[in-house]
């Protein structure tokens, strides 16, 4: 077992990076004077893994298994997870991405005893027919809910738009006839696929040592062999499915996406991401010409924001708010991009981006929750946690320019609107 | 465990310090406190944006933006809040503390004197505030206002208060509406300016480890120079619903909302908030609750069902999405848990773990810097600030008599259902 320990200096901070003897990738990241302490465990198994090949046997699987798998691993023979957590005290939930799944608690005493029940249901699967056919009723009114949701609507018809075949473009939770499809085991299928402990990665923040933290996982973990599995993607082809999508909703103010797709054969670097950051501030913040137009015209309101939307096979920034014309939100701000394309950063903007990124960066340093989550990204993306904050600290316009070059193009973009009837 | 050091600066107005060296970033808040009228509704929610949007100092917008960019992504943000029938301004500013800051300068010095001059030399011409930037904020607030319909869960729980308390100042949304809005001159926002410098109750907080002192030293001096009369701010409650009102709205969902709305007979000024709130926990507040355990894991009946006290002002709600189907079933299934505990039917494992629940999340709070700020805003409308360590040992005491006592206090005034035709 090796312990590494990664210093920043300039951020006062470190973390300790532990290859345990069980297979598992753990992080122990200290925060002195802290009461609480959070944990979580994630594999990268989301909604995007739908088809892969394991033991040489090709599988696809039913749209929403990843979240069905979430839920149903919550429970143990002995009941649910949340009684178990319930004499601690501790605040546990889960979560499922595009990308990965995770389990987490937070808790402020007890916490060798939360990280067993943790690492004790994560890695013990329990699943009937009985106590799968029951979470079809939750489920189908999680989707449920989504499906009146118009934030929720106008994102993912900004995916279907953009991409032609990758996973990307199906809800996370599947719909309400394919998860009808899923079974026990279809579950244990993907359970034993992906939730290897080769494969997987756990974070601790907090008030805690990594002793405390080694101690439960020697105790609670058994060395595993690695799985050789193989997950397919297809590969999108570069242009958009369609340049505008629309949705009726009962809505008073119409919701708009701009996708603005790109190249996802590689993915993003830590420094490319710093640089698409202070891109992204200085194009679209509230200190950019755009964003002042697009104000003053009276077409966007507080809720504008951006994103950088990119995994493995998809790659994308995303521009989204409410706008009674959103025809003329997406002129204003391809319009923008052109000319800066065309003219250049100005020096200004860019040295205001690069403070308030990194500023916005540091604070997220505050959390406990914000730092773990931060880790378990960065894990499973391949990319150095502190390497980002170095990008931030020490980019060039030239930088910034760089990687302008390969995204937004304007000619390859999809609308998403969702207005009432 | 932090403590506060608060001190009456002026009449009625309160500066609080937060001593805190593990964080990153600082905060100061000004929360002002006003009456929650028709009248004056919206002249403050909009006063609360126009403030933060621009000054004497910085009178264009994004001037005002590139400098919070330049002090590394600081923020200055204007927001409203309802807490029982009070309507609560905050005004803040926040930036990363002076320790990290890649160059010299003081960060919190400059954001202290800026969010001073945001409140005290706002942008104003002939006793009024400029028109374009009240109709920029106008329209913003409007937009706000109308987004809420996007939201169903958002919707459906301001229109049950709104049926609810019909004839109350509680039946106001915290912005007043669209009516309220478009009546508000720029002459009236700066008349309700100086009503709010002169009258308002202030409460600002400071957390940060660089010094409050230039932050104290200056509201200080402001607010000398005015001439103060604190308002009293108080909330009117009805103890008890004579009978249940139903009221079914339809729209074009794929869920139904249910909300009831019950009187609790006590609040906030009372010591028997104190079990109220505890006996609200075990009912619906947490995945331990009777609401999760029963109508979600055991009858799968939905994907939420919780309930929620606006402790102020004396009232209890409970919600949940659910088949439109399924309505008559759901209600009848959360009636019969508050049934339950009515009777007596609570387990000691049940108290202690809501007790667990409630001072984990206590104690967590204050590990961020909003949380801290937070912890005391929230309880703005209480009998008295508590510590973090009072709030537990004041939950730590409630007995069974006094949850089962609190449950038959209860009386359901509203039903309110949102469903599809």
């Amino acid at each position: 077992m090796q312990i590494k320990e990664v210093v920043s200096e300039k951020l006062q901070e470190k973390y300790y990076e532990i290859e345990h003897s069980s297979g598992l990738r753990v992080f122990v990241w200290p925060k002195e004077g802290y009461n609480s302490t959070y944990a979580i465990i994630g594999t990268p198994f989301g909604s995007i893994y739908n088809h892969f090949t394991v033991n040489s046997e090709e599988v696809r699987v039913p749209d929403g298994i990843a979240h069905y798998l979430e839920h149903k691993l919550f429970e143990s023979e002995e009941g649910d997870a949340f009684s178990l957590y319930a004499s601690t005290g501790a605040n546990a939930n889960a979560y499922t991405s595009f990308d990965k799944t995770c389990y987490l608690f937070s808790c402020t005493d007890n916490f060798k005893r939360c990280l067993e029940i943790l690492l004790g249901f994560v890695t013990s699967p329990y699943f009937t027919p009985e106590t799968v056919e029951k979470e079809q009723g939750i489920i189908g009114q999680e989707i449920k809910m989504y499906d009146d949701s118009a934030d929720w609507r106008v994102m993912f018809n900004t995916l279907v738009g953009m991409y032609h075949e990758h996973p990307v473009r199906i809800d996370i939770a599947g719909t309400v006839e394919s998860i009808a499809e899923i079974d026990a085991d279809k579950l244990y299928t993907c359970y034993n696929t992906y939730y290897n402990l080769n494969n997987m990665a756990l974070t601790v923040v907090g008030n805690v040592s990594v002793d405390e933290v080694l101690e439960i996982c020697d105790k609670s973990l058994k060395s595993q062999e690695k799985v050789d599995v193989e997950s397919h993607f297809p590969t999108d082809p570069y242009k958009v499915k369609e340049s505008y999508i629309e949705q009726i909703l009962p809505v008073a103010i119409p919701l708009f996406n701009l996708g603005f797709k790109a190249d996802a054969s590689k993915r993003f670097t830590e420094q490319e991401v710093a640089y698409v950051d202070i891109l992204l501030f200085m194009l679209a913040s509230n200190i950019s010409p755009m964003y002042r137009e697009l104000m003053d015209e009276g077409l966007i309101n507080a809720t504008f924001s951006y994103e950088l939307f990119e995994g493995i096979g998809f790659n994308s920034i995303i521009f989204s708010g409410e706008s009674r014309e959103p025809r003329r939100v997406e002129e204003i701000i391809k319009k923008y991009i052109n000319k800066v394309k065309a003219e250049g950063i100005s020096k200004e903007d860019f040295e205001n981006a690069r403070r308030a990124v990194y500023g916005d960066a540091l604070s997220a340093l505050n959390s406990v929750s914000s730092i773990a989550n931060l880790v378990e990204d960065f894990f499973f993306s391949k990319r150095n946690v502190f390497d980002y904050y170095d990008a931030v600290a020490s980019a060039s316009v030239e930088d910034v320019e760089k990687v302008l070059k390969n995204i937004l193009d304007t000619e390859n973009t999809t609308l998403s609107v969702v207005k009432g009837g | 465990m932090n403590t506060i050091e608060r001190r009456e600066i002026a009449p009625g107005v309160y500066f609080s310090t937060v001593k805190d060296n593990r964080f990153k970033t600082m905060k100061i808040t000004a929360v002002a406190m006003v009456p929650l009228t028709t009248e004056n509704v919206a002249a403050f929610a909009l006063l609360s944006q126009v403030m933060t949007r621009s000054c004497k100092e910085y009178p264009d917008f994004t001037e005002l933006s590139k400098k919070l960019s330049s002090l590394y992504g600081a923020s200055l943000t204007g927001s409203v809040q309802k807490i029982g029938e009070m309507q609560a301004l905050s005004f803040s500013v926040s930036g990363i503390d002076d320790r990290y800051a890649l160059t010299s300068e003081s960060i919190s010095e400059e954001l202290s004197q800026l969010l001073c001059k945001v409140m005290f030399e706002p942008l104003v011409e002939n006793g009024a505030f400029l028109e374009d930037e009240v109709e920029q904020e106008r329209r913003q607030l409007i937009d706000m206002a109308d987004s809420e319909l996007g939201d169903k869960r958002v919707y459906a729980n301001n229109k049950l208060l709104e049926v609810m308390c019909k004839g109350e100042a509680f039946a106001l949304r915290k912005y007043g509406n669209k009516e309220l809005i478009n009546e508000v001159t720029p002459k009236a926002l700066f008349d309700a300016w100086k009503k709010l410098l002169s009258t308002a109750v202030f409460e600002i907080f400071y957390v940060g480890e660089s010094s409050s002192q230039t932050a104290e030293k200056v509201f200080t001096e402001k607010f000398s120079a005015i001439e103060r009369d604190a308002c009293s701010v108080f909330t009117t409650l009805v103890d008890r619903a004579e009978a249940a009102v139903e009221h079914t709205e339809t729209m074009e969902v794929s869920q139904a909302k249910l909300l009831m709305g019950y009187r609790t007979d006590c609040s906030s000024l009372d010591d028997d908030i104190i079990p109220m709130r505890l006996m609200c926990t075990i009912l619906g507040g947490s995945a331990h609750s009777k609401f999760f355990t029963n109508v979600r894991e055991k009858q799968s009946l939905c994907y939420y069902c919780v309930s929620r006290l606006h402790r102020v002002k004396g009232i209890m709600v409970v919600e949940s999405g659910v088949e439109f189907e399924n309505i008559e079933k759901a209600r009848k299934a959360m009636e019969a848990e508050l049934e339950a505990i009515r009777n007596g039917d609570v387990s000691d494992d049940e108290i202690k773990f809501a007790k667990l629940a409630a001072i984990n999340s206590f104690v967590s709070i204050c590990d961020s810097v909003g949380g801290n700020t937070e912890w005391y805003v929230s309880q703005l409308g209480d009998k008295k600030l508590m510590s973090v360590e009072e709030a537990v040992a004041a939950f730590d005491a409630v007995t069974k008599e006094q949850i089962v006592e609190a449950a038959n206090k209860l009386t359901l005034d509203t039903v309110y259902i949102l469903r599809g035709e």
